[in-house]
C-alpha cells in the first residue's frame, strides 16, 4: 500500500476537523469581535471637527476656541468640550495650540502670569511656554504645547486631533 | 487626578507635585428633601469634573464622601474628620471640601480642611447653552478661589 492513500476513515476524520473548524470559527469569530471591538474601533482621528471661530476673525493675540466632540469611550459616548488657543503668527499662518500643559496635564492661559507677559502660564507648578509654544527651559514641562492640525471650510476653523508639535 | 488606576499611576510618579486633595461632600436623603439632595450632589459632581479637568496636576479629585442627611451633626462631624486626619497624614498640604450642604457651613470652624461651599443651581430647569455658560462660571470662580488658596499659602 502507498503510503498516501488516503483510507477511508482518514478521508471522513480530515473532512469533519475541516467541517467542525470551520463551523467552530464560524461561532467564535462574531463573539471576539463583539468582545474586542469597541477597543479596536478607530477614533476617527483624520476627521476635522468644526468650530464656531470665523478664519477672518483669528488676530495675532492667542485666543481661546472651544469645540464640542464627540468621545468614544469603549463603551460609550460622551459630548466633550475641547479647547484650543488660536492666532496667525509672524508669516500669517495660524496655530493651534491645545491648552493641555506636557508637564502632568493641567491647563494652561494665555498671558495670565503677571510675571511672565505673552506667555502661555501653567497655575500648577508655574509651567511655562513661549506664544510658538516652546516649553521655556528651568520649568517643569519637557516638551512644547501640542499642537491641532486645522483645515478651513466655509470660512471657519476645523481643528484635527492635537498632535506633538513637530520637530521637537 | 482622577480616582483611576492611570492617574493614580501618574500620582505615584510625581508625588512631589501634588499637594491638593479634594473630597466633595455629597448628601443622600431619600425623605421630603430628597430632590435638594440630589440637586447638591449632581451640581457639586459637575464642578469636580470641571476642577479636576483644569487642575489635574496637582491634585487628586477624591470619590465623594455620600453621607446620610439624617445623621446627626456630631457623627457627620465626626466622620469627615476621620478623612481629614488620614489626608493629612499622607502628605497633603492642602486640604479641601466641595460642597452644596449649608450643613457644613455651620461646622466650618471645627473642620482643618478648606470648606469650599457653592450653593447648588436649579440646572434641570435651564437649557443647554444656558447651563454651559453658568456652570463655566461657577467653574471660573471655584478655580481663583483655588489659585488664591494656593498662593496665600506660598
Ligand atoms: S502641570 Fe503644568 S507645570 Fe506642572
Amino acid at each position: 500500500m502507498s503510503k498516501n492513500k488516503v483510507s477511508r476513515r482518514q478521508f471522513l476524520s480530515y473532512t469533519l476537523t475541516g467541517v467542525g473548524g470551520f463551523m467552530a470559527a464560524g461561532m467564535l469569530m462574531p463573539m471576539v469581535r463583539f468582545a474586542v471591538d469597541p477597543v479596536l474601533q478607530p477614533k476617527a482621528s483624520s476627521d476635522f471637527i468644526p468650530t464656531q471661530q470665523k478664519v477672518a476673525d483669528i488676530t495675532d493675540v492667542p485666543t481661546r476656541v472651544d469645540f464640542k466632540f464627540e468621545q468614544q469611550d469603549a463603551w460609550y459616548t460622551s459630548e466633550e468640550t475641547g479647547t484650543a488657543w488660536v492666532y496667525k503668527d509672524d508669516k500669517g499662518e495660524i496655530v493651534a495650540l491645545s491648552p493641555v500643559c506636557k508637564h502632568l496635564g493641567c491647563v494652561v492661559d494665555w498671558n495670565s502670569d503677571k510675571a511672565n507677559q505673552n506667555h502661555f502660564y501653567c497655575p500648577c507648578h508655574g509651567g511655562l511656554y513661549t506664544k510658538d509654544g516652546t516649553n521655556v527651559p528651568g520649568t517643569p514641562p519637557f516638551a512644547p504645547l501640542d499642537v491641532y492640525p486645522y483645515i478651513e471650510k466655509d470660512g471657519y476653523l476645523h481643528l484635527g486631533k492635537a498632535e506633538p508639535k513637530k520637530g521637537a | 487626578m482622577k480616582w483611576v488606576s492611570q492617574d493614580i499611576e501618574m500620582y505615584l510618579k510625581s508625588k512631589e507635585y501634588v499637594d491638593t486633595i479634594v473630597l466633595p461632600l455629597l448628601p443622600v436623603s431619600l425623605g421630603n428633601d430628597v430632590k435638594q439632595s440630589v440637586a447638591m450632589s449632581e451640581f457639586i459632581s459637575l464642578l469636580s469634573i470641571q476642577l479636576e479637568r483644569q487642575f489635574r496636576g496637582r491634585l487628586i479629585m477624591l470619590p465623594g464622601f455620600s453621607y446620610l442627611k439624617g445623621n446627626s451633626e456630631d457623627k457627620l462631624v465626626s466622620d469627615l474628620k476621620e478623612w481629614e486626619k488620614e489626608l493629612y497624614a499622607k502628605d497633603f498640604t492642602h486640604v479641601f471640601y466641595l460642597t452644596s450642604d449649608s450643613f457644613w457651613k455651620a461646622v466650618e470652624n471645627k473642620l482643618d480642611g478648606g470648606l469650599i461651599w457653592l450653593p447648588s443651581l436649579p440646572l434641570e430647569h435651564m437649557d443647554e447653552n444656558y447651563r454651559t455658560s453658568i456652570l463655566e462660571d461657577q467653574v471660573k470662580q471655584l478655580l481663583s478661589l483655588f489659585l488664591q488658596k494656593w498662593q496665600s499659602a506660598e
